[in-house]
């Protein structure tokens, strides 16, 4: 009963967190919704811009390429970057009110999620304009794939959002960590084009099968199972640390705050 | 019957933890010398509050009566002692942690209730009774930047109070809204506590400890200085003022 009270009051937290995120950004803004498009067709623009028309990458489809892995990317760089100074931002829920405080990171990679989710439609309707196709699987995949990324954001936000309690260059270095990330990722270049000897380097990311399924998935109604089972096994290691981390760190988290 | 909280030998202590990458490579400041530095920002802390009581705790800036709230709420974990409520505890510690200005009255009442701890069940339930205690009207259906202060925390101190919770935790903000608001407030308090209610006051006004406590403590640099009822506690508060303006005279 106690415990049942508790998780339920967790997502409820949860839903209402979400749901202000959302009231808020669509109530003081004029473009509301749009904006949750702008982010990742500006990037995929820039990087359009720079790598089809400048430096002639030749790769068939190359806008649709680059969308597909711009959206799960923006998804979890800005729910990451958001989750890590999470609790610095909201010191007085952390230091005057007894709540469950690993809401405050969910949260923020929940509020992009349904970001993201809203954003789908678009995406794919983009997709089938530039010679893509909707794929009847989907009803099955994308769940799937927005479980794995739930599940494997989570864990690093909340990680962070820990040591930035503790060491606050964690909210400079994330930004930077990031930059890095994504060009460690096969988002604007496919995975071939870089020299075999080096490949081990890129693949052994969670991200990078994240993303790839991602792009395999809205692409060619495609999901491979070996490594989404191996990203959701990192997932699940990570979910684990992250687990111990916040029961040791969460304690002192409201003196330090 | 035991008592509804149980403070037993609590020490706390500050963490002296290196905060950012450059004191972990260049070392930590020197601790300043001041007054208020000292090795326990509580030590050997103990007392109990019997159920249906109004706990006062009186002391000068600095002195720990915040930590000691804290750790009561539990946002905190004492360094050493034991610390039991046995009830549901809720703060007034800052009325209306966790509203959104841009978001009404309305939906504060449900974002600030489920912080607390509230369910939507709950929340729905008790909604009418939330707005009526608050006397905010029909300017519930308003976004909460357009609310004063008072407004706000008139809000937040109606949704506090509908917590069920056993002990209440005061830190100087009887003070909320209109005199004839505060007296309303004031009044609950009284009510609560002849419910059984359980009270621990934080204020600096004595005429405030006088009206509504029974027992209560003086506290000292972290330490208590004296424990009983609440007229002593008073008159050793006063001394101890005293005291602390003669030193800082002589010392200039």
């Amino acid at each position: 009963m106690m415990i049942e009270h508790k998780i339920r009051q967790f997502f409820e937290l949860l839903y209402l967190l979400v749901q202000k995120e959302l009231k808020v950004r669509y109530k003081s803004s004029v473009l509301g919704y749009l904006w949750a498009l702008a982010n990742p067709f500006a990037f995929a623009l820039v990087y359009y811009i720079a790598f089809k028309i400048i430096m002639r990458v030749q790769m068939p489809n190359y806008s649709i390429f680059l969308l597909a892995g711009m959206f799960p990317w923006v998804w979890m760089s800005n729910s990451l970057i958001q989750a890590t100074s999470s609790y610095k931002n909201n010191a007085s829920l952390v230091k005057k009110v007894n709540l469950n405080r690993a809401v405050l990171p969910l949260s923020n990679v929940a509020h992009e999620m349904v970001h993201f989710f809203f954003a789908l439609p678009v995406l794919a309707i983009f997709i089938k304009f530039a010679g893509g196709d909707f794929f009847l699987s989907w009803v099955w995949q994308i769940p799937l794939m927005l479980l794995l990324q739930l599940f494997l954001v989570y864990p690093i936000a909340l990680i962070l959002a820990l040591a930035n309690v503790y060491v606050h260059d964690v909210e400079y270095l994330i930004g930077i960590f990031l930059s890095l990330l994504f060009f460690m990722t096969p988002i604007v270049y496919p995975i071939t084009m870089v020299p075999e000897s080096y490949r081990v380097y890129f693949e052994w990311s969670p991200v990078y099968s994240l993303i790839t399924n991602w792009r395999d998935v809205l692409l060619n109604g495609n999901l491979d199972p070996e490594t989404y089972l191996l990203a959701g096994l990192m997932a699940f290691t990570l979910g684990g640390l992250a687990a111990v981390f916040y029961r040791k760190a969460s304690l002192r988290m409201g003196e330090l705050l | 019957m035991s008592p509804i909280i149980e403070c037993r030998d609590v020490f706390k202590r500050y963490g002296k933890s290196a905060r950012g990458i450059k004191e972990l490579l260049v070392g930590k400041r020197r601790p300043v010398e001041s007054r208020y530095a000292r090795d326990w920002a509580l030590q050997d802390v103990s007392f109990e509050v019997e159920r249906g009581s109004a706990f006062g705790i009186v002391g000068h800036n600095g002195t720990g009566k915040s930590t000691l709230l804290a750790l009561l709420l539990g946002t905190i974990q004492p360094d050493q002692g034991v610390i039991r409520c046995n009830g549901k505890v809720a703060s007034l510690l800052e009325l209306g942690a966790g509203f959104h200005a841009e978001l009404t009255g309305r939906e504060n009442i449900f974002l600030y209730g489920s912080i607390l701890g509230m369910t939507f069940a709950e929340l729905r339930q008790k909604l009418d009774s939330i707005i009526a205690f608050s006397e905010l009207g029909a300017a519930i259906e308003n976004p909460l930047r357009t609310y004063s202060s008072g407004m706000a925390a008139r809000l937040g101190f109606s949704v506090i109070i509908h917590t069920d919770a056993d002990i209440l935790l005061i830190d100087e903000v009887l003070a909320v809204g209109d005199s004839r608001f505060k007296k309303k407030c004031r009044q609950y308090l009284h009510d609560f506590k002849a419910r059984q209610g359980t009270l621990v006051i934080v204020s600096h006004e004595m005429e405030t400890l006088e009206e509504m406590c029974d027992v209560g403590m003086c506290m000292d640099m972290g330490k208590i200085a004296h424990q009983g009822g609440i007229e002593d506690v008073i008159a050793h508060h006063t001394s101890l003022m005293k005291l602390n303006d003669q030193t800082m005279e002589s010392t200039k």
